[in-house]
């Protein structure tokens, strides 16, 4: 299945989380949001767990968290 | 007909210094009323005359995933709301199972999020696909147990009490529509689950079948879809079904504070793992819903907790299930060759596939004991990873094998179903990569082989395959507990060593 991250097109196993998808884009980016520095968030803005569930066409976007946000 | 808006309900007070809501919400005249009795059925016969104006609070949860923690301090929350008279409902929208080893593996699986459930009257829950993953009779007693609503399930009579809705009565007469529906998988057409647990069972597409279900709004006053199918298919369901008044989700573990607005329909999500509990509040006029919000409570700044919930939980944690002894090995199986061969056997032999790999610093312990205990098991793989399968050629698993060598110009992955050799001679090549069979002769090239990666390989290591893969909708630990239950000879792990990495001079680590 195809999920888009920041813009960029990631095809990955269905059945995929978030977190897999992270770590397919980017080592780095994932260890960043693994540390709660950033955050994943949808289209619509909302922030999605990394456990988060795929189906695919899905488009997700790595923000810096801000400083008084609960950590999901 | 005095109005009341949301802004002079007392119980908005108490909401709203929960959550720091902003002081304009509170201002207050109208007198809390007694507590609503729930009949809850869609065959209530009561009808008492319905007031000019009602207020409605549902709470949810969604995707809470064996975290039993908070539940102290959301039964301190509903208590609390309850004691207020308002009229007080608390759904789940899903995926209650699944994600906590303790609970995972309590005897039964998931009793105790069961019994959590049942104490905090939970009034109804949508069927998400990790309620499937302790197999049918975990499900059974849940829909035997809650109502439950789904309805893209076809049960075959195998999940009595389970409904595709229901019709929950609240103390002003005011009818509660809600109905179910569950995510299914594009490729196989089911839940995200291993197929082996919803045998017998069928699933159609979930927004086809909730656009079949628009005529239900006549039915009641407050129509709720409370699904679990992520949060992108519950904007869509928005878009198509403006009948909707409220949408509760679940599925992505998206944090919607505050819930949207989408097409007239409210959309909600409470994230995950019992982080947060949402509130959504529904303001009636003559039987209509005039106002709708929602909000997240973030759960870790609540400081009150039902103390007999929170000492039920802690007995929960005292669970000795983990200490069960599932395996006698005849020697300890020590080291990343034996663990790991271990490891990979159990994808292979549990899920009929003909290689699996398995990387070592997935390999948290360097030492099983004679007598493995599942707390063992977890301890050497606690990190939930699922199996995933990709059909490969041999050219595609030497590219694997050596994206995994080029780091550390050395063994990270062990392997079961084959044994392979690396010669490094400085420059690694695919061509230096060999692959034999178990039997030693080699591996034949001219077709594809059914490989089983952890989600973590398949998703960290840089390989070029043509096939995408699939989850199995099972992790390698539970791979592991199987295999390892089913009484395999362990003495075969006394030594063995299946990846062999030969250094020249050149090389970078030699």
């Amino acid at each position: 299945m195809q999920i888009r991250v920041n813009s960029q097109m990631i095809e990955i196993f269905a059945g995929a989380t978030v977190k897999d998808v992270l770590r397919k884009y980017s080592r780095e980016e994932w260890k960043r949001v693994r540390s709660g520095e950033n955050t994943v968030r949808d289209g619509q803005g909302h922030e999605v767990g990394l456990d988060g569930e795929l189906g695919g066409g899905e488009e997700l976007f790595i923000k810096p968290r801000a400083a008084a946000e609960p950590r999901s | 007909m005095r109005r009341v808006g949301f802004a002079s309900l007392p119980i908005v007070l108490v909401f709203a210094a929960l959550i720091g809501a902003s002081a304009t919400w509170a201002t207050s005249s109208t007198p809390a009323t007694t507590r609503p009795s729930l009949t809850g059925e869609s065959s209530a016969t009561t009808r008492p005359a319905q007031p000019a104006e009602s207020h409605v609070v549902i709470f949810h949860t969604n995707d809470v995933h064996g975290r039993i923690d908070n539940f102290a301090k959301v039964a301190a929350i509903l208590d609390a709301e309850r004691k207020t008279g308002a009229d007080v409902f608390f759904f789940s929208a899903g995926d209650n199972f699944t994600g906590d080893p303790v609970i995972d593996r309590y005897d039964p699986p998931g009793e105790p999020i069961v019994e959590l459930l049942d104490r905090l009257h939970v009034d109804v829950i949508s069927i998400g696909n990790h309620e499937f993953d302790y197999g049918l009779e975990a499900v059974r007693k849940l829909t035997a147990r809650f109502r439950t609503v789904s309805a893209n399930i076809e049960t075959k009579g195998l999940l009595p009490g389970l409904q595709p809705y229901i019709v929950l009565t609240a103390k002003d007469g005011i009818k509660i529509v809600v109905f179910g529906i569950i995510q299914i998988e594009p490729g196989n057409g089911l839940p995200s689950t291993h197929p082996d647990k919803v045998k017998g069972l069928s699933f159609s597409e979930p927004l086809a079948k909730a656009l079949e279900l628009k005529n239900l709004r006549a039915q009641g006053q407050i129509f709720v879809g409370l699904t679990h199918i992520g949060f992108d298919q519950d904007l869509l369901l928005a878009k198509e079904m403006p009948e909707i008044d409220v949408i509760i989700g679940g599925h992505s573990h998206t944090r919607v504070d505050p819930a949207e607005t989408v097409n007239g329909v409210l959309v909600a999500q409470a994230g995950a793992e019992n982080q947060f509990l949402g509130r959504i509040d529904l303001l009636l006029r003559d039987g209509k819903v005039v106002e709708k919000k929602g909000r997240l409570i973030d759960l870790s700044k609540v400081r009150d907790e039902d103390p007999e919930i929170k000492a039920l939980i802690a007995k929960f944690h005292q669970s000795p299930a983990m200490a069960r002894v599932i395996a006698h090995a005849p020697v300890e199986i020590t080291g990343k060759n034996a663990l790991g061969s271990l490891m990979t056997d159990a994808i292979c032999k549990m899920h009929g596939l003909d290689i699996a790999f398995q990387n070592n610093g997935g390999i948290r312990i360097n030492r099983l004991p004679r007598a493995i205990t599942l707390n063992d098991v977890y301890t050497l793989d606690p990190f939930g990873n699922q199996i995933v399968r990709i059909d490969m050629t041999p050219d595609e698993i030497r590219g694997l094998i050596w994206s995994s060598c080029e780091r550390r110009h050395d063994i990270d992955l062990q392997v079961s179903g084959i044994s392979y050799f690396v010669r490094d001679e400085g420059v690694l090549r695919l061509q230096d990569i060999e692959l034999r069979r178990p039997d030693g002769s080699p591996l034949p090239e001219d077709r594809t082989y059914k490989v089983g990666l952890s989600s973590y390989i398949a998703s960290s290591y840089q390989f070029a395959h043509k096939d995408p893969g699939r989850t199995l909708g099972i992790t390698t630990a539970e791979a592991l507990i199987s295999y390892l239950e089913s009484s395999p000879d362990l003495s075969v792990y006394r030594e063995v060593q299946r990846a062999h990495y030969q250094k020249s001079a050149g090389s970078p680590r030699d």
